[in-house]
């Protein structure tokens, strides 16, 4: 055993968002930001959001959503876009790499959601 | 540490970081338990290079295992992923994050991740 220090960072919380017990994990890696969410208590639905790298002007990005695993239904884009934009954007345009896993996705839960990820902000 | 919400035994995520020092390299692995499975990360720097899921398949004895990130000429982060799969019998996500050079040392960073899910598998 050596270095006590571990080189990963990682915060998480646990909340209700509408009564369902909600978890969060939010890991830094140097090329990633890596979120899990999830009601589920499981990984989910992987999904990589990335900020389009062709265009340096001062508007704001577009961002490309794609599901790595799981069920690719249009609703996941939504809610893992919604979710991560502001992370990236704040995490220096950073890659965002989540595992979603909701019973509750509608815009109110989705909005608690975000505050919670901002709780366990590593970037 | 379960309690019954929703009518489903909650189980809370739990992060587990440890090193070790092989082959004159500091190397450092990073697991997250999830309910069913969990999440491991190897690496000597803090990068996400690629990521392999693996679960067992009552097809096969040998657990089904695939490469969702990452450069798919590295078939070290899925037989990892599918060699803990088939030990724990969980779902297994892993990015094994070391450069390609040294074969030797995946089989010796094996080795320490499966003494770790020996001596401590409630972090698993």
């Amino acid at each position: 055993m050596s270095s006590a220090e571990p080189v990963i960072r990682s915060r998480q919380t646990e909340k209700e968002v509408n009564g369902i017990s909600t978890q969060v994990v939010c890991t830094e890696f140097s090329n990633y930001i890596f979120i899990v969410l999830t009601q589920y208590g499981k990984m989910g639905t992987l999904i990589s959001i990335t900020p389009d790298s062709r265009s340096n002007d001062i508007s704001t990005p577009a961002f490309s959503t794609k599901v790595l695993l799981g069920k690719d239904e249009p609703l996941t884009h939504v809610c893992a876009k919604n979710l991560a934009t502001f992370v990236s954007q704040e995490a220096g345009n950073r890659p965002v790499l989540m595992g979603l896993a909701l019973k509750d996705s509608t815009v109110d839960a989705i909005k608690q959601m975000k505050e919670i990820i901002k709780s366990c902000q590593v970037w | 540490m379960n309690d019954a919400r929703n009518g489903e035994v909650f189980e809370p995520i739990t992060v587990h970081n440890f090193s070790e020092r092989i082959l004159e390299q500091v190397i450092h692995f990073h697991v997250m338990k999830l309910s069913g499975g969990f999440f491991l990360w190897v690496g000597s720097s803090p990068v996400l290079s690629n990521l392999a899921v693996s679960m067992s398949s009552r097809y096969d004895s040998m657990p089904s295992s695939t490469l969702v990130m990452g450069d798919p000429s590295n078939t070290a982060p899925n037989s990892l992923a599918q060699r803990l799969a088939k030990k724990t019998k969980k779902q297994v996500y892993v990015s094994y994050s070391l450069p390609m050079t040294n074969s030797n040392i995946s089989l010796l960073v094996e080795s320490r991740i499966k003494k770790e899910v020996e001596l401590h598998p409630e972090h698993f």
